[in-house]
């Protein structure tokens, strides 16, 4: 792989957090493919099974983006911090892509930041064309406790 | 009008059943009362039939009177609950939510127990107890234990409690012909909260809190139906809520039902609140049950389950979970709201903010707005309590300590 086409799947992958953390869901579904699939999955070690909790095509995923102003939310922004592990091309035209996830939550009031959740990106990545798009995303959780939670996707 | 000191201060202008003191969520020692005189008689669901399948499979659970508890499948597939701590120097047994174990062994000094409690190994048993102590004096500690209302395992810590079904009494009938059918949980999943977990059951109590919701107003409370949503009270503290039949397709991005509930009217709805913390949510297609742990005054861990039919195709289970995930999912639309309004209110109530009252004042012919249920469920924690909701810090006396303004 060149060093520039590791480089621009990076891009991608950090382009996409800051989109979400700017809660810009146009930018964020400019970064992926038609058919774009989201997915946030888990293991529980209570059920002793694998858990989706969330899973939508990229149709699903505009519509949740535009619903989500219509309801009740807690405004703290979160801030995703991805970190780009490995790389790991399949044929020409696609890469598998993980990567490392923390995800901090801000207060409104102070600014005090906590930790909010861990996991790793597993995605797949389009090639071809000016620039690489996201064709996958499987956010797989390893924190399963999220308080009062949030509505918006990691 | 505004209020001064005096006139938020005074009881509000309603009969003493119609509001709470907002102390019963705040203070300590009645915290401690409530572990004691509602939690330790209570029968309580410590976790579903499919969770610990197997022979052996047990099950991790936190009673919310404060006890850790095994619940375990015996060899002989009873299931069983135990305490989870070593009857040897009070050491956690088993550390893992959930397993498989033939042997229980406590890592601190090898001692093992069998699935039926039995102590089995004592390390080096004779040489430090010779013929005063021996494994038949070292069985684990057993607290009463049933399968049933859905497959669901429920535990009792009092032995000379009253029995499963006196303490359920009709609350469930109106569930029963939708539990026939064996279930399993697909989703599972815990929120710690810095709030009452009376405030959890409040809300759970009361469908005036459909304008906190989307997703309700526009699937139910616009819809024809919703007004006539009756409640009904239960002995024991216990309500249920009637059925309407939900408009799914009304909300962008959701559709009718593809699938439904074996018996049940399409886009039915109910619901049945146990007290004195667990609430049981059948909507359409997926069963909710949701068990409050309370771990203080303001802090609590809710349990949130959700089931489906055990014979479900894969197609039939993943369009469960996508229901279920829209609006009760970690990421869904609804229990993030919910969770975020009983936040706020635990932060409203905590120690100094001088918050006063909780209302519960709304009468409309015990249907949905009404507020009967909590109402139900206050009355029965200020006969378990011996203190009135409304006042709770006055004992003994039957009228409001502070004068009105």
């Amino acid at each position: 792989m060149q060093p520039e086409q590791r480089h621009a799947i990076e891009e991608l992958v950090y382009r996409s957090c800051l989109a979400l953390d700017a809660q810009e869901y146009t930018a964020f579904l400019a970064l992926c493919t038609p058919d774009f699939r989201y997915a946030i999955t888990t293991y529980s070690p209570e059920l002793r099974r694998e858990q989706v909790w969330l899973d939508h095509d990229r149709a699903g995923m505009q519509t949740l983006f535009t619903n989500l102003p219509r309801h009740n939310s807690d405004h703290s922004p979160l801030t995703r911090h991805a970190t780009v592990y490995t790389v790991d091309l399949s044929g020409d035209a696609e890469a598998n892509v993980v990567s490392a996830l923390q995800v901090f939550r801000t207060q409104l009031d102070g600014g005090a930041t906590e930790l909010f959740a861990v996991g790793h990106f597993h995605d797949m990545v389009r090639l071809g064309g000016d620039a690489p798009k996201l064709a996958r995303r499987a956010v797989r959780l390893d924190t399963r406790q999220l308080g009062y939670g949030y509505h918006v996707p990691f | 009008m505004s209020k001064n000191a005096a006139q938020w201060s005074a009881p509000p202008a309603f009969p003493t059943t119609h509001f709470v003191d907002s102390r019963v969520y705040t203070d300590d020692a009645i915290f401690e009362e409530e572990k004691e005189k509602l939690f330790r008689p209570s029968w309580i669901i410590a976790c579903h039939e499919s969770e610990i399948e197997a022979a052996f499979d047990y099950r991790l659970f936190n009673h919310p009177a404060g006890v850790p508890l095994i619940v375990i499948r015996g060899d002989d597939s009873k299931v069983r609950a135990f305490y989870n701590i070593c009857p040897h120097r009070g050491n956690t047994i088993l550390y893992d939510p959930a397993g498989n174990a033939k042997r229980m062994t406590c890592i601190f000094h090898q001692w093992s127990f069998d699935s039926r409690g039995n102590c089995i190994d004592i390390s080096r048993e004779e040489q430090g107890y010779q013929k005063r102590f021996c494994k038949a004096d070292a069985g684990m500690r057993e607290v009463k234990c049933e399968v049933a209302f859905g497959g669901f395992v429920w535990v009792n810590i009092t032995d000379d409690c009253m029995s499963l079904r006196e303490f359920i009494g009709g609350a469930l009938d109106i569930l029963e012909p939708y539990m026939v059918e064996p279930m399993e949980v697909f989703h599972f999943h815990k929120a710690h909260l810095r709030t009452n977990f009376k405030l959890w059951h409040d809300t759970n109590s009361e469908f005036y809190h459909d304008f906190l919701h989307y997703f309700n107003r526009i699937t139910g409370m616009l819809q024809p139906g919703y007004f006539e949503r009756r409640y009904t009270p239960f002995s024991n503290g216990h309500a249920t809520v009637g059925s309407m039949q939900i408009q799914y397709d009304k909300y962008d991005g959701s559709k009718e039902r593809a699938i439904g509930w074996p018996k049940m009217a399409r886009g039915g709805w109910y619901m049945v609140d146990i007290f004195p913390g667990m609430t049981y949510n059948l909507r359409t297609s997926v069963l909710r049950i949701d068990t409050a742990i309370p771990l203080g005054p303001n802090e609590v861990v809710i349990e949130f389950r959700g089931l489906g039919l055990k014979r479900d195709t894969k197609e039939e289970r993943d369009q469960r979970i996508f229901d279920h995930n829209m609006i009760w999912g970690p990421f869904g639309r609804n229990l993030h709201e919910d969770l975020l309004a009983v936040h706020g209110q635990g932060r409203a109530m905590r120690d100094g903010t001088d918050s006063r009252w909780v209302l519960q004042g709304r009468e409309e012919n015990s249907t949905i707005h009404d507020e009967v249920g909590m109402r139900h469920y206050y009355a029965e924690w200020s006969k378990r309590m011996g203190r009135p909701a409304y006042d709770p810090c006055r004992e003994g006396k039957t009228e409001p300590v502070r004068a009105a303004a």
